[in-house]
């Protein structure tokens, strides 16, 4: 009789959220499961290691396994597993400001843009403008004004996050624009601004979910170009495309040296796009 | 089609004077006084005036945009103020190494994503379709300064056939120029034959699925032969758009792999003259680059709308 007791299924289960499910799948867990491993190393650096990020000593290009310094030093005798975890730190909050602030002000735009076309036009051309120097270009540029150091890195991010984040929004709006439950919610005598808060923006949202995934891991790559182009974050200080781009003339003598923000960027960047990549394959269905 | 580009063109060559405008004013932003920077910090303030006067840099600003304007209408670049030599024979070697690798890469996009399209579309092997998608895959993710680390740790450290950066100009010297321009051309390649690989990919992919390719397999015409002359032709527009986008972003992406593989070009020169002030230099430099990239567009656009006649229409 027990089969009987047993309660049947509900019969429509409520789905789940997409981007919930999309992060369930395989794709997805892999992904969160390699950032949140780095964004966790961050997060821990001053627990996890026992020496400065700057500390020097007289023991340069130890390798890997020396007592009290696991991944071993770099060419000033600094630990690198130190170095290593504060330049995850330093990358972590770069990008966690710029691709937010970058997205904002590329959203803001898009929105200025649909509500007036002298200001769709105004703002498409200024998109143009800032698309048409090469992204390194425009970091040279910018590093000009400023002078090297943390908010120039965080400049350049913003700024090139802008036009992607604001066309895709105005596409967005501009399709769903067109649709026809807008138009019955016109007809229904709602207000423009409800339209587009209630209507139009929730709909708009999913490929900007997806964007911010892309983008970090943009920003990830134009951290380190910017410092392997002398014009990043100020030495002594770690990011991790400083400690590769130190690494470099090193590579032959001291490979090791190079190693740990290799696995990491990688490990980073790889888990970011899985992420992108999943919430993508679940949106589209 | 030629309405078409009286249409386009407008736009374009306003986009370049804006342009112009935004580089002339970004580097007066810029802080420090070259007059200063090279006299030296010991020289007296008529000295620094007098090298501020022969430099042209007392006059109004208006006076100098279009001095500058002028100057570059005529071809007469000028002397740099730091690098020494003239601006124009600085660019003209820059512009050879970077013509020189994104030429190098651009060989190695068509190979290479010629290669990942048709062996991820045809082969029947998981092994190689797995390879050809795990290859693909790292190339579009993994940045180019991780790529350019692994090539000289796998090429130059471990096996140490290729040199780890440099350059010897290939038509002076073929045999050594190859060896040195091979690492950074494949490594500034690699993603964007990711992209050209995946976009061929799927266009074979789609063709082959077509009622033609169908009747033709009926009529008894060989896989090989369906593949060469039916699927690929008509696959390969599109891809040939791609590959002009590409350009542009092999050329922007060129400055990052110079600096890894200490390549002689454009992107080295930039930063060279970023760090010692040297105004003439960056300015014109700038502005060659956006007008590279505003003509790489202007090109691509043309050629989608010759491919696709809706466009000109709209």
């Amino acid at each position: 009789m027990t089969a009987l007791t047993k309660a049947a299924p509900p019969l429509a289960r409520r789905p789940r959220h997409p981007y919930r499910a999309a992060l369930a799948t395989g794709r997805g867990r892999t992904g969160l499961a390699l950032v949140g491993l780095v964004v966790l190393a961050g997060l821990l650096a001053p627990l996890l290691s026992g020496h400065g990020p700057t500390d020097q000593s007289a023991l340069t290009l130890a390798g890997p396994g020396t007592p009290g310094h696991p991944l071993g030093t770099d060419d000033l005798g600094r630990d690198l597993l130190s170095r290593l975890l504060h330049g995850i730190r330093a990358d972590l909050g770069i990008i966690a400001v710029a691709v937010p602030l970058g997205a904002l002000l590329g959203c803001l735009s898009a929105l200025a843009a649909a509500a007036h076309p002298i200001a769709d036009t105004v703002v498409q051309r200024a998109f143009d403008l800032i698309l048409a120097f090469p992204g390194l270009i425009l970091a040279l540029a910018i590093t000009a004004i400023l002078g090297p150091g943390r908010l120039p890195v965080i400049a350049v991010i913003t700024l090139a996050e802008i036009p992607v984040f604001g066309r895709l929004l105005r596409t967005g709006i501009l399709v769903q624009r067109g649709r026809e439950y807008v138009t019955a919610a016109r007809v229904g005598g709602i207000s423009g601004g409800r339209i587009l808060t209630r209507h139009i923006l929730p709909n708009a949202a999913d490929p900007l979910v997806v964007q911010i995934a892309v983008s970090l891991t943009v920003a990830v790559f134009i951290e380190g170009a910017m410092s392997f182009l002398g014009v990043g974050v100020r030495p002594p200080e770690p990011t991790l495309g400083a400690v590769l781009s130190q690494a470099m003339p090193y590579l032959a003598q001291a490979p090791h040296f190079a190693v740990g923000p290799l696995v990491t960027v990688t490990a980073l960047v790889l888990g970011l796009s899985l992420v992108a990549e999943a919430l993508n394959r679940e949106i589209r269905r | 089609m030629r309405g078409y580009l009286l249409r386009r063109l407008p736009s374009a060559l306003l986009v370049l004077l804006v342009a112009s405008f935004a580089v002339f004013a970004v580097l007066r932003l810029v802080p420090g006084d070259p007059a200063a920077v090279l006299a030296g910090p010991d020289a007296s303030a008529e000295t620094e005036a007098a090298i501020r006067a022969r430099l042209g840099l007392d006059e109004p600003l208006p006076a100098q945009y279009l001095r500058w304007l002028g100057d570059l209408l005529t071809g007469d670049l000028g002397p740099s103020y730091a690098i020494g030599g003239q601006t124009a024979d600085l660019i003209g070697d820059g512009l050879g190494a970077t013509v020189e690798l994104t030429l190098g890469a651009l060989l190695f996009v068509v190979v290479l994503g010629g290669a990942f399209g048709i062996l991820g579309a045809t082969s029947r092997n998981r092994w190689v379709s797995t390879a050809v998608r795990v290859l693909t895959t790292g190339a579009l993710s993994v940045p180019p300064f991780v790529t350019g680390v692994l090539l000289v740790l796998l090429f130059s450290v471990l096996l140490g056939v290729l040199p780890p950066g440099g350059r010897v100009p290939l038509l002076t010297a073929p045999d050594l120029g190859v060896q040195y321009l091979l690492l950074p051309a494949l490594c500034l390649a690699l993603p964007s034959a990711a992209v050209l690989g995946r976009y061929l990919k799927d266009g074979i992919e789609r063709a082959l699925g077509e009622d033609y390719v169908r009747t033709a397999t009926a009529a008894g015409i060989a896989p090989r032969r369906l593949l060469w002359r039916h699927a690929l032709p008509n696959a390969l527009p599109p891809v040939v758009t791609l590959l002009g986008m590409q350009t542009g972003n092999l050329l922007g992406g060129a400055v990052l792999v110079e600096a890894i593989f200490a390549w002689p070009g454009l992107g080295q020169l930039a930063e060279q003259a970023l760090v010692r002030r040297d105004y003439p230099v960056v300015q014109d430099l700038l502005l060659l680059l956006v007008t590279v990239f505003v003509l790489v567009q202007l090109l691509t656009d043309l050629v989608h709308a010759w491919l696709d006649p809706r466009i000109r229409w709209e």
